[in-house]
């Protein structure tokens, strides 16, 4: 199966957005497992650093904060396919709901309207980079959304991935040159 | 297949003889086939072997092309940025040629991104005259349009764009609708959260029209408000110039497309670029058929609930406490989904009925010099 792995590296700060997406019946089965797993990574490779980063698991619109954290400079969210296409056709059923009882009507609707719409249910920002393990050339519908202007960098594996091949394609991100349509 | 296209009549009965047991192409004496915006091209022996090659394995049936590269192109070659362009559109020609050679009967295009009118006046008035010229060209080979079966369609918010263009386009896109031999789908004006924002707004003017219910709305309706609705999803989108992002390009529909990124300047696409493609495109097969097939089968079940939340819902203000049995609620259940469905249907065709007006209005509004 597929991971997908991405990373937001602040200048000033150094902190990782890390978001681990993983496909749903995995996900189902290893819940707690993953959990586990994530806690003895941090330990291991962060230390003394580790109460520094949150984890929160997110299914699908219910945002449980798992650990509470101080300061929390860096968050892993775990996401699932549904937080996808159905967290937009739930925005939709939302407006449509508001338009039925004539709190708006459809010519209110436009992007930033169903943008601000999406990240009031989930506080996700556009990734800026998407790391994909695995053989398979797709998204798989990762945040179809939020990812309109996001760098795809494929790594082979998920398995033994080390911090080179990490800090490899995060140069590979830095040298992209984002025009913006301009 | 495609008939009545350049190719050689006896060495296409031998090639086919030879290699393929698929119909090829005769030439139609006495008449010219050449249209502007699919260039004539033979392949060589080794590209008709590659290609045969290639069709032994399962084939996209439509692939979408970001053709990014022309601007660097233009540099490297150390001409004008317009000329660049203009080679673009050439290779765009030559490419739709080899699409269907390969067998590729739709292609998706991004010609111009909402993002690209931010670019100087003198660039977006250069693309918009190449438009002009491109599309006012098309409508004088309506002739073989119509012998080859080309559909034109023109995916954007077209009202950004000048009066006079939006007509031609219209115009190409009315005369063209019937057509059903190879569809080519250009991206023009758009962004893919303009486009997914105006599926919901669609869906919106749906309910304030009393046509369907806020919770009619799902998936799949959402996919047929798309500007994009008469076409399956991209099975291959493949983006040049090296640049590794989808820049809001057919984000809803490419969610399960196999992503190619190839480092080529546009101008300069080949063939064997485009068999590379394919090529990732049958090692990707066998995931992507099984996560499509996943994902459907999600939405299906998706879509069961979301009925029975409604079937519980109607009988809990119909009630009269009494329990209602199984097979009643089951009965209940399939009255539900087929009224849905017909509400739905009559949605569509509504919608469809308001964009196919905009275009034939604006179609006969047109004057070709």
């Amino acid at each position: 199966y597929n991971r997908y792995i991405y990373a937001k590296m602040k200048h000033t700060h150094a902190a990782l957005y890390l978001l681990k997406y993983i496909k749903q019946s995995v996900f189902r089965r290893n819940n707690s497992r993953l959990m586990e797993g994530i806690l003895k990574q941090q330990q291991e490779l962060l230390g003394m650093d580790s109460s520094k980063y949150s984890v929160e698991f997110m299914k699908n619109g219910t945002d449980k904060q798992e650990h509470q954290v101080l300061s929390c400079q860096s968050v892993v969210k775990v996401l699932s396919p549904d937080d996808g296409r159905l967290s937009i056709v739930q925005a939709a059923q939302q407006l449509c709901r508001a338009v039925e009882l004539k709190e708006k009507t459809s010519k209110d609707i436009n992007v930033t309207v169903l943008d601000s719409l999406l990240r009031e249910s989930k506080n996700i920002p556009d990734p800026d980079l998407v790391l994909k393990f695995g053989p398979v050339e797709s998204t798989l519908g990762f945040l179809p959304w939020h990812i309109r202007l996001t760098e795809i960098i494929s790594m082979p594996s998920h398995v033994d991935v080390s911090y080179d091949d990490l800090f490899g394609a995060l140069q590979r991100y830095a040298m992209c040159d984002q025009r913006l349509g301009k | 297949m495609l008939r009545g296209f350049a190719l050689v009549a006896a060495v296409a009965f031998l090639c086919r003889h030879f290699l393929s047991e698929e119909e090829d192409v005769i030439l139609q004496p006495g008449k010219s086939t050449v249209m502007s915006w699919i260039r004539e091209r033979e392949l060589s022996f080794i590209e008709r072997l590659t290609a045969n090659i290639l069709k032994a394995g399962p084939m996209p049936k439509h692939v979408a092309f970001i053709m990014d590269g022309n601007r660097r192109f233009a540099q490297k070659a150390h001409v004008q940025r317009q000329e660049g362009h203009s080679q673009g559109f050439e290779k765009l020609a030559e490419t739709l040629r080899l699409c269907l050679n390969l067998g590729i009967h739709e292609v998706t295009v991004y010609a111009f991104s909402i993002e690209n009118f931010k670019r100087s006046k003198e660039e977006v008035d250069g693309l918009m005259e190449l438009a002009r010229q491109k599309f006012s060209r098309l409508l004088t080979e309506h002739e073989n349009l119509e012998r080859h079966g080309v559909c034109i369609r023109v995916l954007g918010d077209l009202t950004l764009l000048p009066i006079d263009l939006q007509q031609l386009i219209a115009k190409a896109v009315v005369a063209t609708k019937a057509h059903n031999k190879c569809f080519l789908n250009v991206c023009f004006a758009y962004t893919s959260r303009h486009e997914i924002a105006n599926a919901v707004k669609e869906m919106a003017w749906g309910v304030e029209q009393g046509l369907i219910k806020p919770s009619d709305v799902s998936e799949v309706l959402l996919g047929e408000c798309l500007y994009s609705s008469n076409s399956p999803n991209p099975d291959l989108l493949i983006r040049t110039s090296g640049e590794v992002r989808l820049s809001d390009f057919l984000l809803w529909q490419t969610s399960y497309s196999c992503l190619v990124f190839q480092s080529v300047l546009w101008p300069e696409y080949s063939f064997w670029n485009l068999c590379e493609a394919v090529l990732q495109y049958q090692l990707s097969y066998r995931s992507l058929q099984k996560a499509g097939d996943l994902h459907r089968e999600g939405q299906a079940l998706q879509q069961m609930e979301a009925d029975r939340c409604c079937v519980a819902e109607l009988l809990q203000h119909r009630g009269n406490g009494k329990p209602m049995d199984a097979q009643s609620r089951q009965k209940e259940l399939l009255n539900y989904t087929a009224s849905r469905e017909e509400r739905v249907h009559c949605f569509l065709n509504a919608l469809q009925h308001k964009r196919d007006t905009v275009f034939s209005d604006l179609s006969s509004q047109a004057v070709v010099a």
